[in-house]
This record gives C-alpha cells, structure tokens and sequence, in this order.
C-alpha cells in the first residue's frame, strides 16, 4: 500500500455553518487542482483551540492553522499539501496545557483487563519497590517529588507515610478515600472506573513503605461500577501474583479489601472514615492523635486519596525530582479538576500546578457558553469558595488558593456567569453542609443552621445589614470551634461571596433585587404590553397554565400560578417579558 | 503464571494479544450516562456480522464529557481517530465507513492521533 492521504481538519470555532462552508470551499480548491487523490478534507467536531476563527489541522504532519481566510486556501495547498512546509503567519501555537499523570491510562487501557496495564508498564513500579527492599528509600523517593494530599488538606505525603513507618507496631493499615462528595467532583471516580490498577498499585507500595500487610478502599455505594472494575482489579492482581501472599516472589504479603461507603458526605473526613469502618456510627473524633499515629483499630493508618495514591507509581518510576520539576514552588505535579457549570466543554482535566484560571477556563473549557458573562470560579466544593475574575490570573497552587479564601479542595472546579447569584450558591452549599452535619458538635450543628435561616431571610428579601454582621460572627465561631474539617469550612462559601460580591447581598437588602433571577421571592415575570406581538408562544410553553389571554387581547401572567421557570422568558422572540422587582 | 521480579520483564507483557486493527469505546459512568453502552454493542455486532479482524475493547474516561461517547478507531490504512458524540447510526458508519471503507466521517472527529507509522501501512 502507499502513502495515505493527507488529512485536512477544518473547524470553524464560532459558527458550525461556516465550518461546513468552508471544508466545501477547501475541497472545490483540492478538485481544481486535482489533488483530491492525495488529500481528503473532514469537518471537525472540536479541534481544542476556541475563538480563533477557522482552524485548519493538516495530518499526519500535524500541523495547525488558526484564523484562516478563504484567500489562505491556495497558500496552505502549495505549502503544506503539495509540500511538508508551513505558511508562518497564520500557524498556531502549540499548545496543550494538559499533563497527564494521574489519568495517564484513562482512556487508554481496558480497566477491566490487568495485561492492558502491564502492558502500559503497569506494577513496574511494585516491582521496583520490592527489588530494591528499602522502606526509607521509597520515602525519600516520595518525599522529594513533593507530593501533597490531593484530598483537600494538602498535607505532604512523604511525612504521613514516614509517621506510620516510625511506629512500633506490628499491624498497620492503608486506607485508600474514595468517599468522593463534594457536589460536582467525580475526579475519584473516573480514576478507579478507568484505571484501577493503578491505584491498587499505590496502595501496595505505601503498604510496604509503612509496614502494613492490610489495606481497605473506602469507596462509596453510589459508585457500583467503580466498585465492580476495583472488585475485578483486586482478583486480577491476586492471580497474577501482585497481591496477597509473598508478593511477586519476595516475603512481602499485603492483602486489600473493599468497605463501602456509608453514604454520609462526613465518612469522607479521616476520623469518620475510620469509625465507619470499624462498623460504628461516622462520627469524626478530636484530632490529635492522629490516624497515622492511632488509627484504625487503634494501629497505625494512613488515609489517602485516590488521586494521591494513583500518583506513587509513575513517581518511584520515573523519580522524585521528574515529578518536582512540574508545578509552583510548594505545589509539585499535576491535579485533577471537575470542570463544570457554565462552560463550553465539560470535563475533567489534569494540568500541571502553577496553571492560571484564565487558561483553565478559556483555553482547555473553550470558555463561557452563550456570550454570558463570567462571574467567579467555584473550588473546593462546599468547604471552598468564589474567585472572580479578576483573579483568574493568579497561578492555581494550593497557598494561592487559601490566600483567595477558598481552598485546593479535591478538584471540583464550577464555572459560574451572570445567571448565578452568589447569595443562592451560598446557600446551596450551607444548605449541603447543614443536611451532612453529623451533629456532634455544637458550633457546626446550631450554627450551621442558624447561617442557613439568615441566607433563606436575605433571599427573601427580608435581611438587614444585622444579619450580615451575624453571618460574620457565626462563621467565625464555626471556624474556630467545630470538631472537624466539615463545620471548620462550611462557612467558607458564605464568606467568600460576602467579601467579592457583597453588591449582590446588598442588592438583596436595601434594593430587595436579585439581579441573576435566582431568588425565587425577589422577581416575577410580566408580559410588556408595548413589545408583546401577541403570538402566544408563551402561553403555549408555560407548563402550568399560569398564561392567559390570547392574539386578541393579549396575553397576562397570572402571579398566583407562576412558578417562575423562566420558560416563557427564554421563549419570547421579542423580549417582551421581563423579569424584574415584584 | 504468577509474576515474580525475576521473570517481570519478561512474562509482564507477553499476556497482551496484538492485533492491528482496534475499536475503543469509553465505558464509565459518563460514557455509559451518555449511550456508550448502546454505542459498545453495535460496534461489536457490526464487527461481527461483518466477520471483521478487529479486537473490541472498553476503556475508561478520557476526560472529554463533553463529547461522550467517545471512541476510537484504529484500522489499517487509515488514520488513527478519536470520534465523540456517537450514537448509534455513527457506531454502525464507524463500522461500515471507517473501518470496512476506510473513510472518515464528518462532524464526530474529535481527533486524529498522531503515528510514527501513519505514513505507510
Ligand atoms: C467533611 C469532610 C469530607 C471529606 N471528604 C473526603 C473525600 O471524599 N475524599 C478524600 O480523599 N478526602 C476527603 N476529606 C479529607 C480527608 O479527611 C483526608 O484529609 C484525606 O483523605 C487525606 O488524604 P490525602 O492526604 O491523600 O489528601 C474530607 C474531609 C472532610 C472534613
């Protein structure tokens, strides 16, 4: 067989009709000079680069034109199709802000088949850890990549796992956290959907580095198939030697177990964790002492995140210092987020730290849908907060984000526009926390609730400036006195809207307005009479009938049977309904 | 056979089949959500009616929600393709067109990997 064709890629990056216009244009052009032989023009569904016009990739020789015109057509086929050469002025940049470390299988291999795995230098790193036989050695390894807690805290995993090594103890645990709850993160669960191996494989070398022969997954019920292909990996694994008894031929012996979640956001916090393992209530108790001091049982513990173990093997693969050459000065290596919300391309990511908002944002998501307007970056779930956009240049690192008043979290990252009201997404989040409470202890019991009966008042446009000052107090005491992470940064979504967008609580208060139309109380919708055309398209849409009238006479909301969908509100050609003040 | 670190380099990936020409179909929670599982089904149906030397396989979430279900075409004298947004009558095209015709369809190549071998085949 000879060569293959040339491949022509053409995208258009704001309008499908052009794409298809344009792939038309380029083919006549290929026609005219009878090179149609040797090249083949395909319409694109996504070629990664956003708001550059018409995008023109040309493979194999992979090679990239942005903001094309049609008068660049004759150029790109005597440079690049006829010949392997570039026409300079309209190539992009290269540019893929993902490194792929933890997801580096995702996608690639069959979580379902271990050969997939090894093939892809799966248990390599197992196999080194055993052939060099040095608990300390693997700790350094570890310790000098830089490795932090992926979970949220960020606490640097070399000094958990030498913390438990250094115990006197003849039984030790590893516990891996898949309790995934954060609203919008699934970052755990793809990892273990599609690439399991290579968190058992993080797990058994941590179990070597701190002298454990048991593990546990704590993986949560909602995630069968995760707990399915982890199921599988386990039997796969045992078979081939990799788990269970003298492990690859050596006298090392580590076995793991599944547990499942017991379905309460608060299992996810270590102390907790450990007590729903052990069959009790989940319940987190007073730290210290610490789990890798006390923990399971009363042994020595290490907890680890998913994403933090998935990171052990390609670390003691490929060194230390490969992964600390990557990210910020105090944040090495990559992190995975949840993009989601208002953005084009929903997905998950992994980009290396010291990566800005701004490029997360507009170069990987492909920016905000529907030419809204952007408004702040959620992080770090219900224990996080907004940063605005006037921050989105600020490298992501995990100190950068506390100094922003939010947090690394585990990875849930939301995209928030000009629809979203910070005084309802404040709720939202306070309103998680208040329902995932345990309630042990006072300040999170009480004070969430009474944080959440203040937010409801302000959304309803019955707040003063006193319920501010309170919400403040509130948070405070919160932060400084409950028992556990869940009541200590529960206040951290109120806080945070307060300080960058305390307009819209002000708006709320004085002005009894809710720009973003969320907060049901503060707005109705009303047919303008002088713009209405009478063609009862809203009528027709409303799903509750609360739409009277008709092309005579016109047409009338009735307040009392409005629940406010906004359907006829995004149906109207004409703009002629509006919502505003009631 | 049970690995040890003596006989790892050599036995640890002699359990993989290699053929040349592949199918894969993202198969986690998203993918599944999205219709990869209908997706998955009618490949290898196809595959097999068609009588087609071509290994079926799953995999798990490359990241790209957006555009589930992906899948991924590897046949000879064609290029590599990532296709996004399959249903059902693009799983039987990828099929019929991609593999069996060797042509590419429009408005699902989401993209195309980059092989040292694309040249010849
Ligand atoms: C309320 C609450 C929920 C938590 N949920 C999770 C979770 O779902 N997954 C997780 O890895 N860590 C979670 N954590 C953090 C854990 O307590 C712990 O810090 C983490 O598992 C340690 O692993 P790492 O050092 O690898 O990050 C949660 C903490 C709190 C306070």
């Amino acid at each position: 067989m000879g060569k293959l064709k040339k491949i022509i890629l053409v995208k258009d990056t704001a309008n499908n009709k052009e794409t298809v216009r344009f792939a038309e244009l380029f083919n006549s052009a290929l026609r005219d000079r009878a090179l149609d032989e040797q090249a083949q023009v395909v319409r694109a569904a996504d070629i990664n680069i956003y708001n550059q016009g018409v995008v023109v990739r040309i493979m194999p020789s992979d090679i990239t034109y942005v903001n094309v015109n049609e008068k660049d057509i004759d150029m790109i086929i005597r440079k690049s199709i006829k010949n392997n050469d570039i026409v300079k002025e309209i190539l992009a940049k290269p540019e893929d802000k993902q490194i792929r470390i933890v997801l580096r299988n995702c996608g690639n291999v069959d979580p379902e088949n271990i050969e997939d795995y090894l093939a892809a230098d799966g248990y390599l790193g197992l196999k080194k850890v055993l052939e060099l036989d040095d608990r300390d050695k693997v700790i350094e390894e570890i310790k000098k990549s830089g490795l932090r807690g992926r979970g949220g805290g960020g606490f640097p995993t070399w000094m958990k796992w030498n913390f438990a090594k250094e115990q006197d103890n003849e039984t030790k645990f590893i516990i891996c956290n898949a309790d995934e709850g954060d609203p919008g993160a699934y970052m755990d669960r793809s990892v273990l959907e599609g690439d399991p191996h290579t968190v058992v494989e993080g797990m058994i070398i941590a179990g070597f580095a701190i002298g454990a022969k048991k593990g546990y997954f704590y993986i949560r019920a909602e995630y069968p198939l995760a707990i399915l292909r982890v199921n599988l990996a386990l039997s796969q694994a045992r078979e081939k030697g990799l788990l269970g008894q003298n492990i690859l031929g050596t006298d090392f012996s580590f076995e793991l177990e599944i547990r499942l979640g017991a379905g309460a956001f608060v299992c996810g916090e270590e102390t907790a964790l450990i007590a729903s393992i052990e069959g009790k209530r989940g319940c987190p108790v007073p730290r210290p002492p610490y789990p890798s001091v006390i923990g399971l049982w009363g042994k020595p513990t290490v907890i680890n995140n998913v994403e933090t173990l998935s990171s052990v093997a390609p670390i003691i693969c490929k060194g230390g210092d490969w992964l600390a050459k990557i990210g910020t000065e105090k944040s090495k290596g990559t992190k995975v987020f949840a993009l989601t919300g208002k953005i084009a391309n929903s997905s998950l990511i992994e980009v290396p730290m010291g990566i800005t908002f701004r490029e997360i944002v507009y170069d990987i998501g492909g920016g905000v849908p529907d030419n809204k307007n952007i408004k702040a970056v959620q992080t770090g779930g219900p224990s996080g907060g907004v940063i605005p956009e006037k921050f989105f240049d600020t490298p992501i690192d995990y100190e950068n984000l506390q100094n922003l008043g939010s947090i690394m979290g585990s990875g849930g990252m939301i995209v928030m526009d000009e629809d979203d009201c910070m005084v309802d997404i404040a709720k939202f989040y306070l309103k998680f926390c208040v329902d995932e409470s345990c309630g042990k202890c006072a300040p999170c019991r009480i004070g969430g609730k009474q944080m959440l009966d203040l937010l409801t008042e302000i959304s309803e446009g019955k707040g003063t400036q006193e319920h501010i000052e309170k919400l403040k107090t509130i948070s405070h005491t919160m932060q400084k006195a409950s028992l556990c992470g869940l009541g200590q940064t529960a206040p951290n979504p109120v806080m945070s809207t307060l300080k960058y967008f305390e307009n819209e609580y002000i708006d709320h208060i004085e002005h009894k307005k809710c720009t973003a139309g969320k907060c049901e109380s503060l707005y109705e919708y009303k047919v303008i009479e002088e713009k209405c055309r009478r063609c009862g398209l809203c009528k027709r849409n409303c799903p509750v009938d609360a739409i009277v009238g008709d092309k005579d006479e016109g047409y009338k909301i009735i307040q009392e049977k409005c629940i406010k969908c906004g359907k006829c509100y995004e149906v109207c050609k004409f703009e002629a309904i509006s919502r505003g003040n009631n | 056979m049970k690995l040890t670190i003596d006989n790892f380099e050599q036995e640890s990936k002699s359990g993989k089949p290699k053929n040349k020409n592949w199918i894969k179909v993202g198969l986690s929670t998203c993918g599944i959500a999205a219709g990869a599982d209908v997706v998955f089904e009618t490949i290898q149906k196809a595959v097999k009616e068609n009588k087609l030397d071509v290994s079926v396989f799953r995999t798990g979430c490359a990241g790209k929600c957006y555009a589930e279900p992906l899948v991924e075409v590897k046949a000879e004298g064609v290029a590599r393709v990532v296709y996004g947004g399959v249903d059902k009558d693009t799983a039987e095209k990828i099929v019929q067109k991609h593999v069996m015709a060797k042509q590419l369809i429009d408005d699902h190549i989401y993209s195309i990997i980059k092989e040292e071998d694309n040249g010849e085949a």
